[in-house]
């Protein structure tokens, strides 16, 4: 009887050993993980910020403008091309209607009467 | 376990009974041992952690993250980058040639000569390749794979819009304290500011906002600059400031400085003028007296003073710039900027009330914003009728143009005067913060002026047809070897629009503006500082969301310019 709960309590500190073990094996390299997660986070942390940083040079008002200077045909709006959605009906430009050019006559008109 | 054995030791064993304390005494010395471990488990396994806890959330609130600087519309204008630093160990460096022969050839931009003078160096156990170099240098270098050779990472303040926010964010030193600008006040008045940014526990901290609009910064430096170079001036200014908050959205001091570049030659051309320098604003300052005496009651807008001869006080004459000789008006000794009306003004108000005046509005202290960097007022010792005479043109009296530019505004703002600041600030606390300086019904007599001023006056070339700008020139002559000059001027614009209901207050400011052929060979305000108000008002005004309004005489004067510019 004592013999074999002895055994029975040898087993169950053999298994209680093994499972602490393993356990402890898999929150090491959590662990691990979680570190290098981190690692990673705190690099693009890092790159995000230069990222922004360059953004913000790229973007500069000065930049913006020579380049658009150089190669767009823009120039700054005046005060008087910005009209209310209420004044848009006195503002629209007038154009002269296209002119549709008169025919001499009608073709088939001409046929016709050319039979007669 | 211990109970099973006793037992069995008890049965086999019954009668030594000293044999029985012998087990009890080491059942005792057994159960200590385990409690000991037990209360060690619990002190290490759960006590200690939480320690542990508190200590790293200390740890965190210790070194607070210097924020990131953004403008009103969240453009980064100041930022911490994590830059290498390349470093070698001579020592462990086997083939000294060879090492410098490699990395010279990696970095173009090492000395080979000074490097391997350097190396050879006896004794020598540290030596900087180079510092604060780019990702790809760090990499390039660090696979070469030299024994010794190796970097270490450093934090770098960098200012992504350079010259164009050096100003107000200022710049921090090499162990990235604050040294001017927002910057120092990061660290010194605006800690408490700081630290609220950060959320402890996190090593990142929210940016800190400020009222600056980057757009309409860089739309008032290109236009001064131009001006600048164009009037052949020494240097120039300008502030944009919202009226009801207060918030200066945008500030500019020409010349500036790099505050990326590593020595930044910053010396007394490239002070903040507007805050840490003192000026004689000259006329603009009129708008101050007239306000005074509208409030006082002393003058209407009907009132009339003969300006036909200079007001002389003792031994000395108040003569006019453009001499009317006539009797005028309030509104023309505005438009006509009389001296002779003003002084006359400002005496009939009385020379102890105008003092008085002068010092609730805060002219008489130094005006203390965020940035560090602030000059104070300089004014007459002694006060007595010429003086209060003269200070009611503006001379003889000199204050930071952003002081100036603030108290006008408070004018303008149905009297209620907001201190300036650089932060962002909501209508709400500077409702809190407004101090009433005069009455509603002489800020309404003032904006009449300002807008007739801007429409038929001095300030006429600053009228941006449909923003509906008012405005007050000023030309102060300098004082040059302790005697005023007329051939060295300082010429400045306040103004603001839309007038109907004032929102932004401008101040342009020109130091030593040239007279040019296009402008008659005139160098008054009205030639140049105006101007250049004007052209800033037409580009910043889409930007700031203030729609053009135009009357019928509006659309008539457009289509005249129109046609002229065909013809």
């Amino acid at each position: 009887m004592l013999k074999f709960v002895n055994g029975i309590l040898v087993v169950a500190v053999l298994v209680s050993a093994s499972a602490l073990y393993s356990l402890e094996h898999k929150t090491r390299g959590l662990e691990r993980q979680i570190a290098k997660t981190k690692a990673l986070i705190s690099d693009d942390d890092e790159a995000i910020k230069l990222l922004n940083a360059e953004w913000s040079s790229l973007t500069r008002p000065e930049r913006i403008q020579s380049l658009a200077e150089t190669h767009l045909k823009m120039q700054p709006r005046k005060a008087d091309q910005i009209v209310q959605a209420g004044e848009l009906a006195q503002r629209i430009p007038v154009i002269a209607a296209a002119a549709v050019p008169q025919q001499p006559a009608d073709p088939i008109d001409n046929l016709l009467k050319k039979m007669q | 376990m211990m109970s099973t054995h006793a037992m069995t030791i008890d049965g086999n064993v019954a009668s030594r009974l000293k044999g029985q304390n012998r087990i009890r005494l080491v059942g005792l010395f057994f159960a200590c041992v385990f409690l000991a471990i037990a209360v060690q488990l619990v002190r290490i396994g759960i006590i200690a952690p939480m320690n542990e806890e508190a200590k790293i959330i200390a740890e965190a609130r210790e070194h607070i993250p210097r924020p990131d600087i953004v403008d009103r519309n969240g453009i980064v204008l100041a930022t911490d980058i994590a830059v290498a630093s390349l470093y070698a160990d001579p020592r462990k460096i086997i083939d000294i040639d060879e090492a410098v022969e490699l990395i010279t050839a990696t970095v173009p931009d090492i000395d080979s000569k000074a490097l391997l003078a350097k190396f050879k160096t006896p004794g020598k156990a540290f030596v900087w390749l180079k510092r604060q170099v780019s990702p790809e240098e760090r990499d390039a270098v660090y696979n070469l794979g030299i024994p010794g050779v190796g970097y270490v990472n450093e934090r770098k303040r960098v200012y992504p819009q350079g010259r164009l926010s050096a100003h107000t964010v200022g710049y921090v030193d090499v162990d990235t304290k604050g040294i001017a600008g927002i910057e120092r006040y990061l660290d010194d008045a605006g800690a408490l500011f700081t630290a609220s940014l950060t959320d402890p526990g996190k090593a990142a901290a929210a940016p800190a906002e400020i009222a600056m609009d980057i757009r309409v910064q860089h739309a008032m430096t290109d236009e001064l600059s131009k001006a600048v170079t164009k009037f052949k001036a020494i240097a120039g200014g300008g502030i944009i400031m919202d009226i009801q908050t207060g918030e200066v959205i945008s500030l500019v001091s020409l010349p500036d400085f790099d505050p990326n570049a590593e020595a930044k030659k910053i010396g007394k051309d490239q002070q903040n003028r507007m805050l840490s320098g003192v000026y004689e604003l000259g006329s603009v300052i009129k708008a101050v007296t007239f306000a005074m005496a509208f409030d006082t009651g002393t003058v209407n807008m009907n009132s009339k003073y003969d300006a036909r001869f200079p007001l002389v006080i003792g031994s000395a004459r108040i003569s006019d710039f453009h001499a009317q000789r006539r009797v005028l008006t309030v509104p023309e000794i505005f438009t006509h900027s009389s001296n002779i009306g003003t002084a006359k003004m400002a005496l009939d108000v009385g020379v102890e009330k105008h003092k008085e005046f002068l010092s609730s509005v805060g002219l008489f202290d130094k005006l203390l914003t965020e940035v560090p960097e602030t000059a104070r007022p300089l004014l007459p010792k002694q006060w007595g009728k010429l003086v209060s005479a003269t200070a009611a043109f503006g001379h003889g009296f000199a204050v930071q143009p952003l002081q100036g530019l603030s108290v006008v505004a408070g004018l303008l703002n149905d009297g209620n005067m907001v201190p300036p600041t650089f932060m962002r600030r909501s209508k709400e606390e500077a409702d809190v913060l407004a101090k009433k300086i005069v009455k509603a019904s002489a800020s309404e007599a003032l904006r009449t002026l300002f807008r007739l001023n801007a429409t038929d006056g001095t300030a006429s070339k600053a009228d941006v047809i449909g923003y509906r700008v008012g405005g007050k020139t000023g030309t102060a002559e300098k004082v040059v070897n302790k005697r005023y000059s007329k051939e060295h001027s300082l010429t400045s614009f306040i103004g603001a629009f839309p007038m109907d209901k004032p929102r932004y207050a401008i101040l342009i400011m020109l130091d030593e503006p040239k007279a040019l052929p296009e402008t008659y060979g005139y160098s008054t305000s009205g030639w140049n500082a105006v101007p250049t108000a004007s052209k800033i008002i037409e580009r910043i005004a889409p930007l700031l969301n203030v729609t053009p309004v135009f009357t019928a005489a509006d659309r008539e004067k457009l289509a005249k310019l129109a046609k002229a510019k065909r013809g």
